[in-house]
C-alpha cells in the first residue's frame, strides 16, 4: 500500500514536469517575457532561454529594422538571438583584467579557466570571476491562469506541486552571479577588422528600401556585438501558499503533508530525504533500480533540468534551491553595428539604448548622398506656409519617423520621390 | 509622435554644409551643431555635420 507521503511525492514527481509541458503557446510566451522583464529591470538584456554558449565577441546579425526590433523587444521581452555569424576572440582579457588570478588570452581566455578548469572533469569552479548582484525578484504564480510570472528555471513549477496549492506568491533569487566582458573599444577594433576582412560577404546586407503596404522603409541590417555576459549558477525560489489547496483531496490525498512538522523531527527529516530523493531522481540520467527504495516501481519522473534541492518547507510555504551544473548567461550587453554600403561597418550604438528609445543622436552617422532632383525640389517647398509641419505628418506615417535632414540626403531617394508625387505634385 | 533626431551627416562637400545644417535646425530639438573638416577629394572639401541635443561641451 502506498503511503500517503508517498502518492504525494509521485504526484509531485509527475506534475512537476507538466506543468510547463502541458502549457499553451501563449502562456509560454508570457514566461519569457516575465522572465525577460524582470531581468531587464537590472539594465541588461535578457537571454531566453538560458545558455551556457554565449560570450563576448559572439556576433549575430540582426535583419529586423531598429523600430521593428523596438517592438519585439517590447512584446516579448526579450530578443531572439539567432544568426550567430562568428566568434571573434580578440586578445585583451589579460591586459583588460591585469593582476586577477589565472586571466590569460588565447585558449585560456574567459570563460573556459573557469568552466573547465580541470581538462577531465565537466564541472566549472567560478569562484575566480568577477561576482555580480542581482536583486530579489517578487512574483505571483497561478496553476489555473498559467504561471503569471515563470522563470526557465524548474524549481517554480516544483514548489507549487509541492504547495499542492493552486496560486503562491513567491521570490526569486538569483545566487552565485558571475560577469566578465571586453571593452567597447577592444571589440571596436575586432569587428572593423572582421568587417573589412568579410566585405564581400557583408556587402549582400547593404541598406536596401522596401515597400509595404505603401510604406516605404529603409531596411537596414545590424551586426550585433557581445561585450558582457551575466552568468548565473544557483536560483533560490520561495513560495507562499495564499490560498485554497488545488489539487489535494481529489486523489486520495485528504490534506496537505506537512513537510516540515517540528513536534516530529524524526518524520520531517524522513520526509526531507524523500522529497530530495524524488527531486534527484527526477535529474538524474540514469534511471533507478528496480531494488532502490523510493520511487521503486513507480512511472520515471521527468527531467526537470538543474539540480532541485528543498531547503525548507511547511504546509504554506516551501523554499527551493536550484543549481545548474555550470553558471548559465541570462544576459548581456552589447553594440550594434550598422551595415552600410560595400558592406563597411559603421560606429556602435549601444543596443540597449537603442531598445530603451534613447536617442541614438551623434553616435550612428549617415553618409551624405547629395542633393538629387528631388531634394532640390523639397528644400524650398518646406519654407512655405505650413508645408515642413506637413512633412514631418507625412514622415511620422510613410517615413519610419526618420528626420527630415536624414530624409533630404540619406539613403532615401525612393522615399523622396513618393513624398514629391504625393503632397507636392498632388496639390499643383 | 515626434520625429527622431537628425544624425551626424560624413562627407557633407563644403557648398551644401549651409542647407545640411539648416535642415537639422529644422528640428526644435536640436541646438548645436559640430562641423568637422574630413579631406579634400577631387578638389572639393568634405566635412562631417554632427546635431546636437545636449551641450557636447559638458563632459
Amino acid at each position: 500500500m502506498i503511503s500517503r507521503v508517498q502518492f504525494l511525492l509521485l504526484a509531485v514527481g509527475m506534475l512537476c514536469g507538466c506543468a510547463t509541458q502541458k502549457m499553451s503557446g501563449d502562456q509560454l510566451a508570457r514566461v519569457a517575457k516575465d522572465w525577460s522583464l524582470s531581468i531587464r529591470a537590472s539594465q541588461v538584456i535578457p537571454v531566453y532561454p538560458l545558455t551556457e554558449d554565449l560570450q563576448p565577441g559572439d556576433v549575430f546579425l540582426v535583419q529586423t529594422p531598429v523600430e521593428d526590433q523596438v517592438k519585439v523587444y517590447l512584446a516579448k521581452g526579450f530578443l531572439p538571438l539567432e544568426n550567430l555569424v562568428t566568434r571573434l576572440s580578440p586578445a585583451g582579457y589579460a591586459r583588460f583584467y591585469r593582476g586577477w588570478p589565472h586571466v590569460a588570452d588565447g585558449d585560456k581566455a574567459p570563460p573556459r579557466p573557469w568552466q573547465f578548469p580541470k581538462d577531465e572533469s565537466p564541472d566549472s569552479d567560478f569562484s575566480r570571476a568577477p561576482l555580480a548582484a542581482f536583486p530579489t525578484y517578487n512574483f505571483s504564480v497561478s496553476r489555473s491562469g498559467g504561471l503569471n510570472v515563470a522563470i526557465p528555471v524548474q524549481s517554480v513549477p516544483v514548489g507549487l506541486n509541492l504547495l499542492d496549492s493552486a496560486s503562491a506568491n513567491g521570490t526569486i533569487t538569483l545566487k552565485d552571479a558571475f560577469t566578465y566582458a571586453l571593452p567597447a573599444r577592444t571589440m571596436f577594433d575586432a569587428i572593423h577588422q572582421w568587417c573589412r576582412d568579410n566585405a564581400d560577404y557583408l556587402s549582400q546586407y547593404e541598406p536596401a528600401e522596401s515597400t509595404t503596404d505603401g510604406k516605404h522603409a529603409a531596411n537596414k541590417f545590424y551586426l550585433r556585438v557581445i561585450n558582457r555576459v551575466y552568468l548565473v549558477k544557483t536560483v533560490d525560489v520561495s513560495l507562499f501558499s495564499n490560498r485554497g489547496f488545488g489539487v489535494g483531496g481529489s486523489a486520495g490525498v485528504p490534506q496537505p503533508v506537512q513537510l516540515l512538522n517540528i513536534a516530529n523531527a524524526t518524520e520531517a527529516a524522513k520526509q526531507f530525504a524523500a522529497v530530495n530523493d524524488i527531486l534527484s531522481d527526477a535529474t538524474s540520467p540514469a534511471p533507478r533500480d528496480a531494488g532502490a527504495p523510493a520511487g521503486a516501481g513507480a512511472p520515471q519522473p521527468p527531467a526537470v533540468g538543474g539540480t532541485v534541492k528543498l531547503a525548507m518547507a511547511t504546509s504554506r510555504s516551501v523554499s527551493l534551491v536550484e543549481t545548474f551544473r555550470r553558471p548559465l548567461v541570462i544576459g548581456y550587453l552589447a553594440s550594434d553595428y550598422a551595415i552600410g554600403a560595400n558592406g563597411k561597418c559603421a560606429a556602435p550604438v549601444p543596443t540597449l539604448s537603442l531598445l530603451e528609445g534613447h536617442s541614438p543622436a551623434a553616435g550612428k552617422t549617415i553618409e551624405y548622398l547629395g542633393c538629387d532632383e528631388n531634394c532640390a525640389r523639397i528644400r524650398p517647398w518646406i519654407k512655405q506656409g505650413t508645408n515642413q509641419q506637413k512633412l514631418e505628418t507625412w514622415l511620422e506615417k510613410k517615413g519610419g519617423e526618420i528626420a527630415i535632414a536624414d530624409f533630404l540626403t540619406g539613403d532615401y531617394a525612393g522615399l523622396r520621390q513618393l513624398m514629391v508625387v504625393e503632397l507636392i505634385e498632388a496639390i499643383q | 509622435m515626434a520625429l527622431q533626431p537628425p544624425s551626424p551627416q560624413s562627407s557633407v562637400p563644403r557648398t551644401d554644409v549651409a542647407n545640411v545644417v539648416d535642415a537639422m535646425l529644422l528640428d526644435s530639438r536640436v541646438k548645436w551643431v559640430g562641423i568637422v573638416y574630413e579631406a579634400t577629394v577631387g578638389g572639393v572639401d568634405r566635412f562631417t555635420v554632427t546635431p546636437y541635443i545636449v551641450d557636447p561641451t559638458i563632459v
